[in-house]
């Protein structure tokens, strides 16, 4: 046992792994614009004061009267642009945890691959004291 | 062997990674690899295999 890290706050820092997790949980490439300073639409087609770099446009979230979902480079990596409507009805309201939860996956298939290593996969259910955890130990 | 236990809490998303099996500072290396994917971690403890000192290896030549 060397060293033993902790990840509370999720960040986006790898941009292909939030491309991965995006299409985790539905938007897939195909969802997805990416460019510079793109700038935000609400649902009314009005413009907004924000840009992100990589953007699933309203008409590709899966809700009606949703507005563009952004995620803006900063220092560290990507930070998400969501309205507080979407945050409410995107995927009943977990969009976030969902998100955060396949990137987590998704980070660790690419440092898997980084390694070379192999994994086994453990999925511990939730009890009235602790809620579901995925348990992965990558062996290298 | 070296591995990595990493617990994803699947209420919240976050992350913990556990670096196991290396003696000495030798993790600092996958540390960075982790870190250059999951930015910066919230928390970070050394556990007792960190003290553990790297013994050099050594080479016993033949006489002659």
């Amino acid at each position: 046992m060397s060293k033993y890290l902790t990840f509370a706050d999720i960040v986006f820092a790898d941009r292909e792994v939030l491309l991965a997790a995006l299409a985790e949980i539905g938007y897939g490439r195909e969802k997805i614009e990416e460019g510079m300073n793109l700038p935000l639409y609400g649902y009314r087609g009005d413009k907004r004061a924000e840009t992100a770099e990589i953007v699933i446009r309203r008409q590709f979230t899966g809700i009606q009267a949703s507005n563009d979902i952004g995620f803006k480079k900063v220092s560290g990596g990507y930070s998400p642009i969501v309205s507080e409507y979407d945050e409410r009805t995107l995927r009943n309201g977990h969009f976030r945890r969902d998100l955060r939860v396949a990137y987590a996956q998704q980070a660790v298939t690419k440092i898997q691959q980084e390694l070379r290593g192999t994994i086994q996969i453990q999925r511990v259910a939730a009890t009235a004291k602790a809620a579901a955890v995925t348990r992965i130990r990558l062996r290298y | 062997m070296p591995e990595i236990e990493f617990t994803i809490d699947e209420s919240t998303g976050a992350m913990e990674a556990h670096i196991k099996g290396i003696p000495g500072p030798g993790c600092e290396d996958i540390q960075k690899l982790i870190e250059k994917i999951m930015g910066k971690p919230t928390t970070q403890e050394r556990t007792p295999e960190y003290s553990v000192p790297v013994r050099p290896t050594t080479q016993i030549r033949p006489k002659g």
